[in-house]
């Protein structure tokens, strides 16, 4: 009885759907459009997190000692670091591995390396690379280290850019998240409507049924079971749809995605996989819901025999 | 069987539709009640399928007090009761086996169970061999018989037919009657609201007369007397 129960609703909502297909079309055209709407969002939140993260792993201080300072006194700085809780990792370059460094990156300026190798001995000091645990703590880090008796061997410090650069970023991830989700919610509000529409057409063309559906005894979910299974059937048509529609996309940012973190193993549409249940289930959830709540509504007053 | 005590309808603003009507139909009765358009039959048939509420007095029907029914329980008594309609309100799409076996689908009642029952009901209505047609492939006495049909298909103990010949010729109406009969021979209380003067004359079963909205008269053996 149950699985007869099961036919008969199902076989009513098939046929209601295409009776009235392009209302269908129409309906899950809209629904469609909210889903690519809130999936963009959540690509772009995605890609903007990992690009914070990327920064914040490459995020340092270097500290710039002077060539005068000996390797002793540079060692007793960084166990002076190490001890402070907010250090995660400190990176020594001595000043030999400096010069190299320094003439590495100018092995193409010949004016330079002549000068250096003029010069009697190594005019550039050792260098101290500290990362902390959270971005946040570097300005404290920084505070400590200024207020500390070493602050006279350091002769620069770089750190003002990265900070600049993430809080950049993070106000463009922010502000896009809050129009995308006003503009979400909106056509949300709109698919809910439509379906709402969409549904009360469907009970209008079929009110004489429904009347004599009453009449002879039925039961209000008898009658409002098949409706709700066509609110259904948007949903899950809508989603697929929507899955069908954001791995091209995926795709056709995968390259701007690749050039701006410099790297080809990224995989935007790897990390989206890895949400995939949490974003498709979510949003069929709540489409669902939303329809049906539209359903129930539009239905009420032809109930009312 | 079917009570009605003290009924008063007011539809609002202020339409008295019913005034203080009481009427006490005994079980296997067959009762006409006729009067003028707009002089409350209806209103009387609304009450007794609940499709409206009294609003004074008490409706009880087969001993159960529906004065008050939850409406998760009319379903439940209108399973009980047969209604036929003077437009027949039959599915123009749907064949008249369908057409019968949509108010077996709404108890819950499976296929199998469908095709045992429907042509007995077929037979009694006198309507074997036209399962497959539909509704428009009829005539008008036939479209009724399809509705008495469908209305007698799950056993009611009571069936209220509302101006079944209303849309009919005298020689479809006079088949109709006699169905009815028959059909309150089987067993089952019939109320036949009418203003049809030739066929409640033709009965000779009781008739209760209704005039702006009062019961004015109850003859067990009457004649339209309006």
């Amino acid at each position: 009885m149950v699985l007869s129960s099961f036919l008969r609703i199902f076989k009513f909502a098939w046929q209601s759907f295409w009776r009235n297909i392009w209302l269908s079309i129409a309906t899950i055209t809209i629904i469609v459009l909210a889903f690519i709407s809130i999936n963009s969002l959540i690509i772009i939140k995605l890609v903007t997190d990992t690009a914070i993260n990327v920064i914040k792993d490459k995020v340092d201080i270097s500290l710039y000692f002077r060539p005068d300072v000996t390797e002793s006194q540079v060692q007793e700085v960084q166990s002076y670091l190490t001890s402070l809780t907010q250090v995660k990792d400190i990176t020594y370059v001595s000043q030999a591995d400096a010069l190299e460094n320094f003439k590495r990156l100018h092995r193409q300026d010949s004016v330079i390396i002549s000068s250096l190798d003029e010069l009697d001995s190594n005019p550039i000091g050792a260098t101290l690379q500290v990362q902390a645990k959270n971005i946040e703590d570097y300005p404290a880090i920084m505070e400590v280290l200024n207020n500390s008796k070493y602050s006279g061997l350091i002769i620069d410090k770089n750190f003002d850019d990265h900070q600049l650069y993430i809080t950049k970023i993070k106000n463009f991830s922010d502000n896009f998240n809050k129009i995308g989700l006003i503009t979400s919610l909106i056509f949300l509000f709109v698919a809910a409507l439509i379906v709402f529409n969409t549904i009360r057409v469907a009970i209008y063309t079929h009110r004489s049924e429904i009347a004599i559906m009453k009449l002879v005894g039925a039961s209000n979910w008898f009658i409002r079971s098949p409706f709700l299974m066509e609110a259904i059937f948007y949903g899950i048509i809508a989603c697929l749809i929507s899955i069908a529609a954001v791995y091209p996309i995926l795709n056709f940012i995968q390259p701007y995605v690749s050039n701006f973190f410099l790297t080809e193993q990224y995989s935007i549409t790897n990390q989206f996989n890895q949400y995939f249940w949490e974003i498709f289930g979510l949003e069929l959830v709540a489409i669902i819901l939303l329809n049906i709540i539209s359903s129930l509504i539009a239905i009420r007053r032809y109930l009312k025999v | 069987m079917i009570i009605f005590k003290n009924i008063q309808k007011i539809y609002p603003p202020d339409v008295d539709a019913l005034k203080d009507v009481n009427l006490h139909i005994k079980p296997k009765e067959f009762v006409s009640i006729v009067g003028r358009s707009g002089t409350g039959k209806t209103t009387m048939m609304k009450i007794m399928t609940a499709e409206e509420r009294p609003t004074k007095g008490q409706i009880i029907i087969g001993g159960w007090d529906i004065t008050n029914i939850r409406p998760r329980d009319i379903p439940i008594l209108r399973r009980q009761i047969g209604v036929v309609f003077q437009d027949f309100k039959l599915l123009g799409k749907k064949t008249v086996f369908e057409n019968i076996q949509f108010a077996l689908e709404v108890c819950g009642v499976d296929a199998t169970r469908s095709r045992e029952v429907i042509p007995q009901v077929l037979k009694i209505v006198g309507l074997t061999g036209k399962e497959d047609r539909y509704p428009i492939q009829l005539s008008g006495g036939e479209q009724q018989r399809v509705a008495i049909a469908r209305s007698l298909v799950h056993r009611p103990k009571i069936l209220i037919a509302d101006e079944p010949t209303g849309n009919l010729d005298s020689i479809n109406s006079r088949e109709i009657v006699d169905l009815l009969l028959k059909i309150n021979e089987f067993g089952t209380t019939v109320v036949l609201v009418s203003h049809n003067r030739e066929v409640i004359n033709s009965i000779s079963k009781r008739v209760v007369a209704l005039d702006n909205g009062t019961i004015i008269s109850d003859q067990k053996v009457g004649k339209y007397i309006l």
